[in-house]
């Protein structure tokens, strides 16, 4: 049956409302459940609750303004969309933290759940667009009503944060205070706890920890990416200098200068330590290994959907840095340089955060400086590694429908 | 200041911690007033209540399914965007029912609110995707314990619909049952009195007839554009005429016997009254006139912003369709052609809404159909027609801040 809807109705507008027979017919079988009783949609979805959950400040304040429901609407949205993305991260970091991803069958689940998150995320930044159809002279009338309330208050946001990744200690800070300071009790005890479990970031260090080929008594994928670079790099500062003198052997020269000097600083452990105490990178050096590894061989059967995991994860930081900057646009069109509501320098506060400093996995990024000639990639043997097209099946706990998820 | 925030910054990866000092004062400047006390976020939001509803059936029943919470989420998501949309469409309707239209300074405010309304529906069709990412499989591990609810039984749907101006008798029945009978008493009366109100459609109607430039002893725009027609239509006729023959002068004659056609049907206001009685067209001949004079003079003044409306409408159709058509697609692609659960064809009754039935503005987009050269337009000359640049100011109730009592 062909998709589309004009088959078969020819051109609709001389033809309606007059369905053909065959049609007609369709789109009539069938009982009409709805009215015997039952699960009903509007229960279903306890819209009761959610419909009725629009009060403008406003309004209640004897000044009702027509945008402050497009206001509340929208950050209500936003919430929905929050609480979505944490059931799927934790329900990931789960599948991490029992174990369970040891199984290699669960794969396809993490990665199309973080993928997801990922789908979540760009539709959170298309929804940027529906409240800039707000003017900052319309925000200005009901923005009085607000204070103090805050974005800095949203618990869900600070948890995703957290449990993705974002490090304490790379926070900036306003007002000199911790962003846990606004919360009480409760909702202060969640983050605390969300800061002290084990994150996507720790969890996929360890995954990558175990890739498969970095062992050195086995493939010792990192000693022969060594060697084979260094005697890569060698024979082209060889044939660079073979070359008559010119300005354009000189620059040559200095690239492939350049190029060792990249590559003698990825392969000190040492100097990544230091940048892991700076912050400036986040996964540990066997991990960037294990990482490396992924890019390098992503087409072997056993690392595709790891590729495509180690891409999804690029995309979550991305978007999430987009969040921010959009935000950072749009708060500036509507209150300029004012404080905001939480009374913090508003616009510069936020733009501070739009940095690298929440770049969660920076370090895959970072892999890009990397890249090496597809020659100097350590070879490969099937007959040898057949962990490159082999699959770990070993969780007992593995069945193929969802447990607990 | 540079929009750019990396203005200063220089390359972010290898400057390791704190920024220039200037910035990291300038960021940490403020009070933080959110410790004490006043309306907090999670209140002002209701957050109690919104994040609390969500109760999976499938886990109620003892088979907890992952992907239930998604479907839940994003109907939820739909629902409150439903409410805004009727937000802003109520308080369009309301400012033509209350005449405040007359006004001519309330026009900015109600393309404004129309303009939203479609980037809602833009968000709305984009949100598919994310629901998109569940699989046939996955649905089918919980399709079981949703059943008999269905999206038949959305009432803000219904009440949009309605309120824009979908026509009750254009609908496909489904089980030849009226689609009121989804609901129960008092949901079903809130639809039949929003029924009984004017729509969108029926309000953009008057406001459209009465359109500045229509009155036959004013500037007569319809008597003019037909003289206009009439003679441009023959003095093609007549340079054709004066080619030697060939097949290609026969294509050009026949060509503009097909026009002739064309415009003597527009110019026929019973055949107008047939094609309203079958539901092919839905604004009265003045109102088409109206839409018709506002196109071909867009760029005068006072035709602007009514302009951008219209174009607005139109929009709102054409997404309205495309909302229909992406949900056609996912329900096909989640079960085939089996029951929805609503107990109606799914499919097949889906794919059938996806039809110009429910295009409430078809007017609009047909006004195409009679598009004529600019030198066929009427003239205007601005001594004597003095409407295409003064715009009426007459409601006393406008005061420039919205505060105006409900909207």
């Amino acid at each position: 049956m062909s998709g589309c809807p004009y088959f078969q109705k020819k051109f609709l507008s001389a033809s309606m409302p007059h369905l053909k027979e065959e049609e007609n017919d369709d789109s009539q079988s069938g009982i009409n459940k709805a009215s015997k009783g039952g699960l009903i949609y509007g229960d279903y979805l306890q819209l009761d609750k959610i419909v009725t959950s629009q009060m403008l400040q406003s309004e209640l304040k004897g000044n009702k303004i027509h945008d402050e429901h497009l206001f509340i609407v929208t950050h209500q949205a936003y919430e929905l969309w929050f609480k979505q993305i944490l059931w799927e991260l934790d329900s990931v970091r789960e599948i991490f933290t029992s174990g369970h991803v040891r199984d290699e069958r669960n794969m396809l689940k993490v990665n199309t759940r973080i993928q997801r998150v990922v789908m979540i995320f760009r539709l959170l930044l298309d929804q940027f667009s529906v409240l800039e159809t707000m003017t900052a002279l319309d925000f200005y009338d009901f923005r009085e009503y607000l204070a103090p309330a805050s974005g800095f208050q949203s618990l869900q946001f600070r948890l995703l944060e957290n449990k993705i990744g974002v490090p304490q200690n790379q926070r900036v800070p306003y007002n000199r205070r911790h962003y846990r300071d606004n919360f009480r009790d409760q909702e202060n005890e969640l983050l605390l706890h969300s800061e002290q479990e084990p994150t996507l970031l720790q969890l996929v260090e360890q995954w990558l920890e175990r890739t498969p080929g970095l062992e050195e008594g086995g493939f010792n994928f990192w000693g022969k990416l060594e060697a084979n670079i260094f005697e890569g790099l060698s024979t082209e500062t060889a044939n660079i200098e073979q070359k008559p003198a010119s300005e354009m052997k000189e620059e040559m020269m200095a690239e492939v200068i350049k190029q060792r000097d990249i590559f003698v600083s990825l392969f000190d452990e040492r100097r990544h330590d230091h940048l892991l105490s700076t912050g400036q990178r986040r996964l540990s050096y066997k991990a960037l290994q294990g990482a490396l590894m992924i890019y390098f061989y992503r087409e072997e059967p056993r690392f595709q959907v790891p590729f495509q995991l180690l891409t999804s994860l690029m995309d979550i930081d991305t978007l999430m840095t987009k969040w921010r900057y959009n935000h950072v646009c749009m708060v500036h069109r509507m209150i300029g340089s004012k404080g905001g509501t939480g009374g913090s320098s508003g616009y510069q506060y936020l733009r501070s955060t739009v940095s690298d400093r929440y770049k969660v996995f920076v370090d895959l990024f970072n892999l890009a400086t990397f890249l090496v000639p597809r020659e100097w990639v350590p070879k490969l043997d099937p007959s040898e590694h057949s962990f490159l097209y082999t699959a770990e099946c070993c969780d007992s706990s593995y069945c193929s429908s969802d447990d607990s998820d | 200041m540079s929009g750019c925030p990396f203005f200063e910054r220089k390359h972010q990866l290898f400057t390791s911690k704190p920024s220039k000092a200037e910035e990291e004062d300038e960021s940490q400047k403020g009070i933080n007033k959110a410790t004490k006390g006043g309306i907090i976020y999670g209140e002002y939001l209701q957050l109690d209540k919104v994040l609390d509803a969500q109760v999976l059936q499938s886990e109620l029943k003892g088979n907890k399914i992952h992907d239930e919470h998604l479907f839940i989420i994003t109907h939820q998501a739909y629902e409150l965007w439903f409410k805004q949309i009727l937000w802003e469409l109520d308080s369009v309707r309301d400012l033509f029912i209350k005449n405040h239209v007359r006004d001519e300074r309330n026009m900015l405010k109600v393309v404004s609110r129309i303009h939203r309304v479609t980037m809602i529906f833009k968000l709305l069709v984009e949100q598919f995707a994310v629901l998109e990412t569940m699989t046939a499989l996955d649905f089918f591990d919980f399709r079981e314990y949703l059943s008999p609810a269905s999206g038949f039984q959305s009432l803000q749907f219904r009440l949009l619909e309605g309120k824009i101006g979908v026509a009750d008798h254009l609908r496909v029945p489904y089980n030849r049952r009226h689609y009121r009978d989804n609901f129960h008493e008092h949901e079903s009366e809130t639809l039949l009195s929003s029924e009984q109100e004017p729509s969108l459609l029926q309000l953009v109607e008057q406001w459209l007839e009465r359109t500045p430039g229509l009155e036959s002893d004013g500037f007569n725009f319809w008597g003019k554009l037909q003289a206009s027609i009439e003679e441009g239509l023959k003095m093609e006729k007549q340079k054709l005429e004066k080619l030697e023959d060939s097949e290609v002068k026969q294509e050009l004659l026949e060509d503009r016997s097909k026009q002739t056609e064309v415009f003597t049907a527009l110019f026929d206001p019973k055949r107008h009254e047939h094609l309203l009685s079958k539901g092919e067209r839905r604004l009265s001949y003045k109102a088409l006139q109206g839409a018709l004079m506002i196109n071909f003079y867009r760029e005068e003044p006072r035709f602007q912003v009514p302009f951008q409306l219209l174009t607005a409408l139109m929009e709102i159709d054409t997404l309205m369709t495309k909302w229909r058509y992406n949900h056609v697609c996912m329900v096909h692609r989640m079960i085939g052609s089996k029951a929805g659960t609503g107990g109606s064809s799914g499919y097949h009754y889906l794919r059938s809404t996806v039809s110009d039935r429910y295009k409430v503005f078809v007017d609009l987009f047909n006004l195409a159909s009679f598009l004529v050269p600019r030198a066929w337009v009427p003239k205007l000359n601005p001594n004597i027609h003095t409407f295409p640049y003064m715009a009426e100011y007459y409601d006393s109730s406008y005061n420039s801040c919205s505060g105006e009592d409900s909207d």
